[in-house]
């Protein structure tokens, strides 16, 4: 019998729940998959509700968990078999080894001294980074991470040089003995290269909408500047593709619920930084729920934002001016054309994180791969496993969930 | 501006029940008009249909000529995030259009669902049955004597001959006011879009046999169809052709033959290397060869996507039972089996008016009414 609370997932759902259950006194572990917390959001130029950048929000997170003995967290961890029953499960979990000392030494400078590059999964494919890395400067645990394998060989003897490295740490496992989980394991975004008439990921200034997030963010590869990946150039006309690949029973079933309030927010960024830019986002359905709506007002007063309603249906690219031109019927005008953009942003919906993926948990998920049952084995979900949410109501999910695992455990 | 809707319910569930059952479906996202490949930039077909047929709006839809420019790729249904299936309803609105423009509905209506199929085969089967016993009773035997010509059962002069003219001229002037139904209808979407001179109908309609009917290049344009449709009905198309030519050719040296007795050197059985009946066999061959990839390709597609309805199998399995009584009859008067040839003979004879005498109303009816509104269209610079 145990009354601690596993968290699986690190994002801002997971945060939260491990966060309200500790300081009502309960012993919570969290295992994030990735080296840093803070999930999806932590990629993000500024979040809804308020546009704040994420280090704003994750960063009172932070701190309640450094401030808090009864959160114990475990990264580049993962699940690998849960055993028992509400009150009393056994969960064993791999930790992949960080190779880097617990001392949180800043080794900024021999990291970039380094010659090795490897693609950013961080900046989804934007830049490269070093194999010696952390995501932002106010990640999460603030400690490097190591990837021996992809040190070049002289790369290697600067870095085993180093006393805070370690290139022969092991992989560890480890049994965590709890009475509830919760499943914040969140969402991934919509794999593009499925989209053949998007041009499947093969056209340069054809971007992902997590994509252009990291372009507008201060901390990623362009330092905040929304240029185009190809040339750099400033784009001066920009089109946002919505649904792509979502309420589509070829792709996602349903409806991601912030990709339109993302691609108005998007669009904010871009007529910030380009007072000429004339934008456009050609929609199904603009969905704008609840107080959103106003947001959306306030956006489209703008008359260089239009919005078009229309499915775009086919994108190619111009290889000779890395232009990108969409085919689109207006549906109201009842004329469709094909029209040219300097950079598209594709508006690509959240696949839940366990589709695909292997199911440790014994739950039960429906088709698309959310989360739909567990709460009888006492195993409860938040945030983006249970279905599309956007970061506020990710976090009350997170309390509900913790609510619930307290409950599970309470007395025991 | 207040603009009232007036849907007319019962059209819509007729519509559902002649192949555009999921037309509700559609949530009007417009990918089905990008991606058809020849849907015109103005006024672009399916979307505007299917938000017309989910609304009701009947005058609406019958009286656009679009629905005959699709050529039924399939395309737009396979992108359809939906599975509205646009596609299945273009071809409901056609299998309407045959019940409605033709002249004596009833017949469209017994095409349209298989509790009238024993109607439609009655009639033929009545009428070669007749023929068979009246001439049984004047030769003494239902399979006569000696070596197998089926005109010693069916004669040409005084059955088949005038049965068929009948039947084809009556078919003809079916057509005839069908099409003339047809035009009148016609107010679609948009202006005439031709700059400088317009051209004459008669010049459009020669423009689209010649780059449309006869090469098929619509099929060739037609989306991310990768199947060989354009092959297969190419030769049924061609088959088609070649049968018609040796059908002609037949009638025309016979009955040439009684003005000018030197023309009449054509006589069934023709020889197996008499060029016309080269071209006959040429013709079987290439009908069964289309056939094989029309069927394949049909039954090939994901029920999902597209769903073939009795409009469609109707026409397919009366072309095989043509093509296929039509080849055993040749082989079995070549076996020499009288029994079983004549009686498979008689089978044809009875498809064979079927097809043809029931064609305005049956989906072959594209035949015709396509062409008119390829012209139509071409005509008003849309296309």
């Amino acid at each position: 019998m145990s009354n601690s609370i596993l968290v699986v997932g690190g994002g801002f759902s997971g945060l939260t729940a491990a966060l309200e259950a500790a300081e009502l006194g309960y012993e919570v572990y969290i295992v994030e998959k990735s080296p840093f917390l803070g999930g999806r959001v932590a990629q993000l130029n500024k979040y809804f509700p308020k546009l704040c950048p994420p280090s704003c929000g994750l960063e009172i997170q932070y701190q309640r968990i450094k401030k808090n003995p009864n959160v114990k967290f475990l990264t580049m961890a993962t699940v690998d078999s849960v055993e028992g029953e509400a009150g009393n499960f056994t969960v064993k979990v791999s930790i992949a080894p960080r190779c880097t000392a617990p001392s949180s030494a800043d080794l900024g400078e021999l990291a970039a001294s380094l010659e090795s590059e490897v693609a950013d999964e961080f900046n989804l494919g934007l830049a490269t980074r070093k194999p010696l890395y952390m995501d932002t400067p106010f990640a999460f645990p603030n400690r490097f991470v190591l990837e021996p394998k992809k040190l070049s060989s002289a790369d290697a003897i600067k870095v085993g040089a180093s006393d805070a490295c370690d290139l022969n740490e092991a992989a560890k496992e480890i049994e965590l003995s709890v009475g509830s989980i919760v499943l914040a394991t969140g969402w991934k975004p919509y794999d593009v290269t499925n989209l053949s008439n998007l041009g499947a990921g093969q056209i340069t200034n054809c971007i992902s909408n997590m994509q252009m997030e990291r372009l507008a963010s201060p901390n990623g590869p362009t330092d905040g500047g929304i240029t185009r990946p190809s040339d750099g150039k400033a784009p001066e006309k920009i089109a946002f593709v919505q649904c792509a690949g979502s309420r589509d029973q070829n792709h996602l079933g349903f409806c991601s619920y912030i990709c339109c309030m993302a691609s108005l927010k998007q669009a904010l960024y871009v007529r910030e930084q380009y007072p000429d830019a004339d934008v456009t986002i050609y929609y199904i359905d603009m969905r704008t729920p609840g107080r959103y709506d106003k947001f959306m007002r306030k956006a489209i007063a703008d008359e260089k934002l239009h919005l078009v309603k229309g499915k775009v249906a086919g994108v190619e690219e111009d290889a000779a001016t890395g232009d990108v031109i969409v085919e689109v019927e207006d549906a109201v005008k009842g004329h469709k054309a094909k029209i040219r953009h300097d950079m598209v942003v594709l508006a690509t919906g959240m696949q839940p994180s366990l589709a695909g993926d292997t199911n440790p948990f014994g739950v039960e998920l429906d088709e698309e791969g959310f989360v739909v049952d567990g709460e009888a084995k006492g195993i409860f979900s938040a945030g983006c496993a249970q279905k599309p949410l956007d970061v506020m109501r990710s976090a009350q999910s997170g309390t509900s969930a913790a609510l619930k695992a307290i409950q599970t455990v309470r007395g025991r | 501006m207040a603009h009232r809707i007036e849907p007319d319910l019962q059209f819509v569930k007729e519509l559902q029940a002649v192949g555009g059952d999921s037309l509700k479906k559609c949530y009007q996202c417009a990918t089905c008009s990008v991606a058809c490949p020849i849907s015109p930039a103005s006024n672009p077909y399916p979307r505007k249909e299917m938000v017309w047929a989910s609304w009701g709006l009947k005058d609406k839809l019958l009286n656009n000529p679009d629905i005959w420019l699709c050529h039924n790729c399939g395309t737009c249904s396979d992108l359809c995030p939906r599975g509205a299936k646009p596609g299945d309803l273009l071809a409901a609105l056609r299998n309407m259009a045959y019940q409605r423009i033709n002249p004596m509905p009833f017949i469209g209506k017994w095409l349209s669902s298989p509790k009238y199929l024993i109607n439609l085969i009655a009639i033929p089967a009545i009428l070669w049955a007749v023929v068979w016993f009246i001439r049984a009773g004047q030769i003494g035997s239902f399979f006569p004597e000696g070596e197998i010509v089926y005109g010693k059962l069916f004669p040409g002069d005084f059955t088949i001959d005038p049965i068929f003219m009948i039947t084809f001229f009556g078919m003809v002037a079916i057509f005839f006011k069908g099409a003339k139904n047809l035009l009148a209808t016609f107010k679609p979407e948009g202006e005439v879009l031709v700059l400088g001179k317009q051209k004459s109908m008669f010049r459009c309609f020669i423009d689209v046999l010649v780059e449309e009917v006869a090469t098929h290049k619509k099929f060739k344009d037609c989306g991310d169809d990768k199947s060989d449709r354009k092959t297969g009905h190419l030769l049924v198309f061609y088959a088609f052709l070649a049968l018609m030519v040796v059908t002609g050719l037949i009638a025309g040296f016979h009955w040439g033959g009684k003005v000018i007795p030197m023309l009449d050197v054509l006589h069934t059985p023709l020889n197996l290397l008499n060029p016309v009946k080269i071209l006959a066999n040429l013709g079987a061959i290439a009908l069964i060869v289309g056939m094989a990839i029309l069927t394949n390709t049909r039954r090939g597609k994901d029920p999902e996507k597209s769903k073939s309805n009795y409009y469609d199998w109707y026409l397919l399995n009366v072309i095989w039972a043509v093509a296929l009584t039509g080849v055993f009859s040749e082989l079995f008067r070549l076996a020499d089996i009288p029994q079983i040839a004549y009686s498979v003979y008689y089978v044809h004879l009875v498809t064979v008016w079927m097809l043809f005498a029931y064609l305005p109303w049956s989906k072959l009816g594209h035949i015709v009414y396509r062409t008119i509104a390829l012209t139509y269209v071409r005509h008003m610079g849309r296309q």
